[in-house]
């Protein structure tokens, strides 16, 4: 029997099944493919300028270090005219970082590309590993993930550079997609999908360029090409939840692979369906989002990590849940009377006194501010890394008394 | 204190009655079985009186008088559990009504679609039925035996999709006549040919919904009610997110009107078999709606599912609680919950019903959360404006198509034959059919 042929080229004898659509192909056609489909989503989306000087969210995995390999060659095949930096946040975690700030360091001679340091020491006064001296391995995983979201725009700002991108994958998304379909939250649901994060007030724009790629056609062009990359787990993501979402992506993938891109599409096709309020109508809305972690990120937790809710959190959302079910017994039938009003369009159902109260109590619309203190943008008055900090520090306090 | 717990467990009291004995677990709470069963039944019925609301019968126009109307449903039945329990409750709703001398509330039709009989390419006989030894022609014998009240059907899925209802409804002839419009000629060879296990289970459950509302359009219904549980909600929202149809999932998860565009007599007439042998009343105009704008408020139809706010695991309990158990008259799910043998014969819909089996036990309301979140979505690509899909009916996306081309690196104008048989598909149905 001949061997199988790349359907690409049609000469080059195939070795690649590609994960996302099983096609069978050759290492050269693989390679060409993937930086091909890169590049449309750079252009369909239009995410740089020439010359604009990007920021590369580098941590040294597979995702970062495929990113900028893939961004330096578009770069200089296609003339985007960018100025390429990589930026790498120290979390100050022993063993973890170490090793994969060595790698990044590689990297930028290998890319010739500057690289910038920037630690959470330096940022927040805590490393990772104080912080988990502190509250414990259960739930870090937050202070973790919003404090680099925060790390990375401020490094930027400290370079002078307007946009980050990052290595978030088609993988990453979708998971986010489904987690926050479970979490009901249509607000995250809405800002996660979107290749761009981060408006004309926020000082930094993000972008994920490799928002369409799979994650197992990340690892196979890396090793394809030969790239010099780390892989580790964060040392205390073994003691978080192990998302189900993430569990239940990669089931789907392997009964469907195009699942991944298909969840991806429903995500980006729902975000245009979110009403443009406040998803929950119920006036006890602190009381909600006291359970849901508001994190302004639209990708919880840190890179490897993206979108596991820690166990506790799962069951406290259930549990928070019940109690308004209870709560809301009593309401139900003016809830019912409003969202049907709004979804059926059929006004005349609706009591004319309780519509009008829904709509003057209005579920308040989230806007976007400053944070008081450290000048984040944030919903809220303070943003969360400060008002993260504010529990530590107090800690801290206490234990030095 | 410590005595009594240990000693005595039996005098666990029900939380809501505190009269009896708790002998279940109901949402952490300790109940009787008499609160159950009242509490189960409690939420179908409140949904029951949400849709009788909604299809009040028109005043007649001529005189006074009272509403003439019947409100008239059509109950989408699986044989499964949770249908088998909205039937038994619809079933008790209307026996607690006549127990009262109110008349009865509405009149049921229970179709089954039989989704495993495959037509003759050929038929022979303008109204094939199903074939007389098929294992749901048996089943549904012991149900009419259960509920004489209800009319019971069964249909094979393609005869099931064409407009053509059988004979015994003259008042409502609406479709192209039978002969003419031969049974939907694509249904039996697509669930067939579709290539993977996921493939032929989405397109068989897209068609039999969409079979299911073209007959409640046919007969006249009001509202097709359709047994969904909480669970079976959440895991419909994530199974068609996860297979590209989060645009339609409003259309799909909701209460409300069904998809326009579903009438499937719009295709026949779209087929230029000749327009003339309808009823007359805007059969001509041909734009694949098949619904004439005269009667447009009559082939209003309302999809609903009245268990909405029951967990999977609870009607699974109920149906083993009501005297006689139903748990006879079910079949026995298909989807045993051994370990994963190849995934190549799972559906995605099987994916999802492990999942949501394990966090409905754990995280109960996280499950009731995804079907409410769902809920607030807006429903777009509405009445008269968008196109359809030809396969599963629902609204095209033309915005989120125009963006996503090229992402998946979908050769441009690769026009599958199925796209041109069956008018354009969308994006989640290209999937089944095409990859």
């Amino acid at each position: 029997m001949a061997p199988a042929l790349c359907c690409n080229c049609k000469t080059e004898r195939a070795l690649i099944k590609r994960p996302k659509n099983h096609a069978k192909l050759c290492k050269a056609c693989f390679i060409t493919i993937f930086e091909d489909e890169v590049h449309h989503t750079i252009n369909s989306s239009q995410l740089f300028h020439p010359g604009e000087k990007v920021a590369i969210g580098a941590s040294g995995g597979k995702d970062s270090t495929v990113l900028a390999s893939v961004l330096k060659t578009l770069n200089e095949r296609h003339g985007y005219g960018l100025e390429l930096v990589l930026l790498s946040i120290d979390e100050g975690i022993k063993g973890y970082r170490d090793d994969s700030l060595e790698t990044v360091k590689r990297n930028a001679v290998q890319y010739d590309m500057p690289l910038k340091v920037v630690g959470y020491d330096e940022l927040y006064g805590w490393t990772m590993d104080q912080v988990v001296e502190t509250i414990g391995k259960k739930g870090n995983c937050t202070y973790c993930g919003v404090f680099r979201r925060q790390a990375l725009d401020r490094g930027a700002k400290m370079l002078g550079i307007k946009h980050v991108v990052t290595g978030h994958n088609a993988d990453d998304v979708a998971e986010t997609v489904l987690m926050n379909l479970l979490r009901g939250d249509l607000a995250r649901l809405s800002r996660s999908t979107s290749i761009v994060t981060g408006d004309s007030r926020s000082e930094v724009k993000r972008s994920k360029p490799l928002k369409y790629s799979y994650e197992k056609e990340i690892v196979l062009y890396a090793h394809h090409k030969k790239l010099d990359y780390f892989s580790t787990e964060c040392i205390y993501s073994p003691e978080a939840f192990r998302g189900s979402a993430r569990g239940l992506i990669k089931q789907l993938e392997r009964v469907r692979p195009t699942a991944i891109l298909d969840i991806v599409r429903s995500g980006e096709d729902m975000a245009r369906l979110v009403p443009g309020e406040s998803p929950s109508s119920c006036a006890c809305k602190g009381q909600k989002s006291a359970v849901v972690p508001s994190l302004e990120d639209d990708i919880g937790g840190c890179a490897s990590q993206n979108g596991r809710t820690p166990g506790g959190e799962m069951a406290a959302m259930d549990k928070q849940l019940r109690e308004n079910e209870t709560h809301e017994a009593v309401e139900v039938d003016v809830a019912r009377a409003i969202s049907e009003n709004k979804a059926g369009g059929e006004k005349e159902k609706a009591l004319p006194i309780r519509s009008s109260h829904g709509t003057s109590r209005g579920p308040t619309r989230q806007v976007l501010g400053n944070c008081k203190r450290c000048g984040y943008m944030s919903s809220q008055e303070i943003c969360q890394a400060c008002m993260l900090l504010e529990g530590l520090n107090k800690n801290r306090a206490q234990i030095q008394i | 204190m410590v005595e009594s717990k240990s000693s005595e467990p039996h005098l666990r009291l029900c939380l809501k009655c505190r009269v009896q004995e708790a002998t279940l677990d109901s949402r952490s709470q300790p109940v009787c079985r008499d609160c159950f069963t009242k509490f189960i039944s409690t939420k179908c019925i409140k949904q029951i009186g949400l849709l009788g609301k909604e299809t009040r019968p028109p005043p007649p126009s001529s005189g006074g008088g009272p509403p003439t109307g019947t409100r008239h449903y059509l109950l989408g039945l699986s044989l499964g559990v949770s249908s088998t329990v909205l039937l038994h409750l619809l079933n008790e709703n209307v026996e607690f009504q006549l127990a009262r001398g109110r008349n009865v509330p509405f009149d049921l039709t229970v179709l089954h679609i039989d989704t495993t009989t495959v037509t003759p390419s050929s038929p022979s006989s303008p109204v094939p039925l199903s074939p007389p030894h098929s294992a749901a022609k048996k089943s549904l014998e012991a149900y009419r035996a259960h509920y004489p009240r209800f009319t019971f059907l069964n249909l094979p899925l393609s005869t099931a999709l064409s407009t053509s209802t059988s004979t015994s409804d003259p008042h409502h002839h609406s479709g192209p006549n039978p002969a003419s419009n031969p049974p939907w000629p694509h249904s039996s060879s697509s669930t067939t040919a579709a290539g993977t296990a996921a493939s032929r289970s989405d397109v068989t459950r897209h068609l039999t919904r969409r079979a299911l509302q073209t007959q409640a359009r046919a007969r006249g219904c009001q509202a097709l009610l359709l047994g969904h549980s909480t669970t079976a909600l959440a895991e419909l929202t994530l199974a068609e997110a996860a297979k590209g149809r989060g645009f339609a999932l409003p259309w799909v998860v909701g209460d409300g009107p069904a998809t326009p565009g579903l009438g499937l007599g719009g295709d026949g007439d779209g087929d230029g078999d000749g327009d003339g042998d309808g009823d007359g009343d805007g059969d001509g105009d041909g734009n694949g709606n098949g619904m004439g704008q005269g009667d447009k408020e009559r082939d209003r139809l309302l999809v609903h599912h009245p268990l909405r706010d029951a967990l999977r695991k609870e009607l699974v309990i109920y149906a083993g609680l009501v005297e006689p158990p139903l748990t006879g008259l079910i079949q026995a799910d298909k989807q045993d919950e051994g370990p994963v043998v190849s995934h190549k014969d799972l559906s995605i819909e099987e994916v999802m019903a492990r999942y949501f089996a394990e966090v409905e036990e754990n995280y109960p309301s996280v499950v009731a959360n995804v079907a409410r979140t769902t809920g607030k979505l807006v429903r777009a690509g509405r009445e008269g404006g968008g196109e359809s899909c030809g396969l599963c009916g629902l609204p095209l996306d033309e915005d989120g198509d125009e963006r996503w081309r090229g992402e998946l690196g979908i050769q441009e104008g690769s026009g599958s034959p199925t796209a041109t048989r069956l008018g354009r598909l969308c994006y989640g149905c290209e999937r089944s059919t095409v990859g």
